[in-house]
This record gives structure tokens, C-alpha cells and sequence, in this order.
């Protein structure tokens, strides 16, 4: 049995550097997973995810990003006690790992440490994933804003 | 209330499961049917007191069932908990799969708009 690991892979048709800048850049992962996202993605910095308004009852996740070599690996810590250091045991390690592939990206994620960290968090993701299916809704509008991005110098 | 309830009882329920002794035991019980501390101790590098608390804190959340066997209890795996607990997990599972599809929409625009 084993309890501790979720692992999934996705082929994307799009560059390494392209992936990667989505998967670490605080303003691309506030449009696919929290609702707001503060940090610097260099490794051992630490910052927040917001989930729902920080200002009316949201709840706001500590972040320490770990690993970041563009455009193969970024790795972050998250959901540590606010104020103390991100560390096994005390958090969740998500990693990235961008493999080039044809024209695209094999893109491998892992989330390790639910043995150690215990059910709350596993409520607190079903709790985000009831709030996740609003996306299926919203994604419409996120697609012509993604596009967009690059259009700046 | 009964929300929080719950909450609580799964918090239980996964300590139980967050234990590499207690995991060992139930792995164990899976592979025999049942068992009895005295029978599980004689497999596992600890103590038949150690196994009978352990086995104690997997019966509180419902983990395993005892039976009355002689002066000790038959245990036997509780296989619709057991089944909810990989369910709890799963549902993280999905999370993800829906978080990846996304990065990949994402992308994948952001490509395209790039060779356009």
C-alpha cells in the first residue's frame, strides 16, 4: 500500500521554457491553481498562496520554492506552519520535472509527504477541489488572456 | 457540527494510517485474512504489547474489526474504511489531474500565440 505519493505526467505541446515559466511564475499559477500567488521563484525563498479573498475568510498557504533550474525542474514546499522553516514533516514538496519530447514537453509532477502531514490537508485539497470546478467555467476567459502574455516585450 | 465532526474522526483515521508500524500491521492482516496480536507480534519486530496498542489505535478509527478469540481478539481488516481513506486521497489525485490540464491549456496557447 502506499499512501504518501501522488504522481501524474502530461504531454504538453509547447516548449520547456514555456512550461516551465507557467508552473513557477506567481502570475501564471494563480491561473491554474490558487487565487492569488506572491513569491519569487528562486530557490528558498518563501512566500503565499491565497485561496478564496484574503480579506473575507480566504485561506492563506505558506510557499518556499526549493528548486528552480529553468527549464528542466522547480520544486516548492507548502502548507508549513506559517513563520516556521518548510521541511520534511512539515509540508507538502510538489516537483516539477520538464522532460523535451517530439515537439513538446513530457511534464511529470510529484506530491510527496501526505504521510507525514496528515488528513487535513487532504480535506483542505477536496475542500479546493470543490471550489476547483468553477474552472471548467472560467477557463474560457484564461485562454485569450494566456495568449496574451507574450505579446509584451 | 457534524462537518467538524467528521473532520476530526478523519484526522484520526489518518494518524492511524500515517504509522509505518501500523501500515506493516495492516498490510500483514491483509495478507493473512486475520489475525491476533500474539500471531501478528511473532511476524514484526516489536513487542505483543506494542502490537496490541497499535492494533488498538486502528480498531478506535475503525480500521480493523476484533472478534472475541479465547482471551484474545481475531482482527480482521475493516475493507470500506480502509477503501475511504485511499479514497480521501485519490480525490487529491484529481485535484492534480485538473491542475495539469490546465498548465497544459495554458501552455499550449501561450505557444501558439508564439509561432503565429
Amino acid at each position: 500500500m502506499e499512501f504518501g505519493t501522488i504522481e501524474r505526467e502530461i504531454y504538453v505541446e509547447a516548449s520547456p521554457e514555456i512550461v516551465f515559466e507557467v508552473v513557477s511564475s506567481p502570475e501564471h499559477v494563480r491561473n491554474w491553481w490558487p487565487d492569488d500567488a506572491r513569491y519569487d521563484p528562486t530557490p528558498g525563498s518563501t512566500g503565499e498562496i491565497v485561496f478564496g479573498d484574503r480579506d473575507a475568510g480566504g485561506t492563506v498557504v505558506p510557499f518556499t520554492v526549493i528548486d528552480a533550474r529553468a527549464p528542466r525542474t522547480f520544486s516548492f514546499r507548502w502548507t508549513q506552519p506559517a513563520g516556521q522553516p518548510a521541511a520534511p514533516g512539515n509540508s507538502l514538496l510538489v516537483t516539477f520535472d520538464l522532460t523535451p519530447s517530439g515537439g513538446g514537453t513530457l511534464l511529470k509532477m510529484t506530491e510527496t509527504g501526505f504521510r507525514e502531514m496528515g488528513w487535513e490537508v487532504a480535506v483542505l485539497e477536496q475542500q479546493y477541489q470543490e471550489h476547483a470546478t468553477g474552472w471548467d467555467f472560467y477557463l474560457p476567459r484564461l485562454v485569450p488572456y494566456a495568449a496574451s502574455l507574450r505579446v509584451r516585450p | 457540527m457534524k462537518a467538524a465532526r467528521t473532520t476530526e474522526v478523519d484526522d484520526d483515521l489518518w494518524s492511524a494510517i500515517g504509522d509505518p508500524t501500523r501500515r506493516r500491521m495492516l498490510d500483514l492482516l491483509l495478507i493473512a485474512g486475520d489475525a491476533t496480536a500474539t500471531t501478528l507480534s511473532r511476524q514484526m519486530p516489536v513487542t505483543r504489547q506494542a502490537v496490541a496498542k497499535h492494533l488498538g489505535v486502528l480498531d478506535r478509527v475503525g480500521l480493523v474489526r476484533a472478534t472475541p478469540a479465547g482471551r484474545e481478539k481475531r482482527y480482521r481488516v475493516h475493507d470500506a474504511q480502509l477503501a475511504r481513506a485511499a479514497a480521501q486521497l485519490a480525490s487529491v489525485g484529481s485535484a492534480w489531474d485538473a491542475r495539469l490540464q490546465r498548465i497544459k491549456r495554458i501552455a499550449e496557447a501561450i505557444q501558439r500565440t508564439q509561432q503565429n
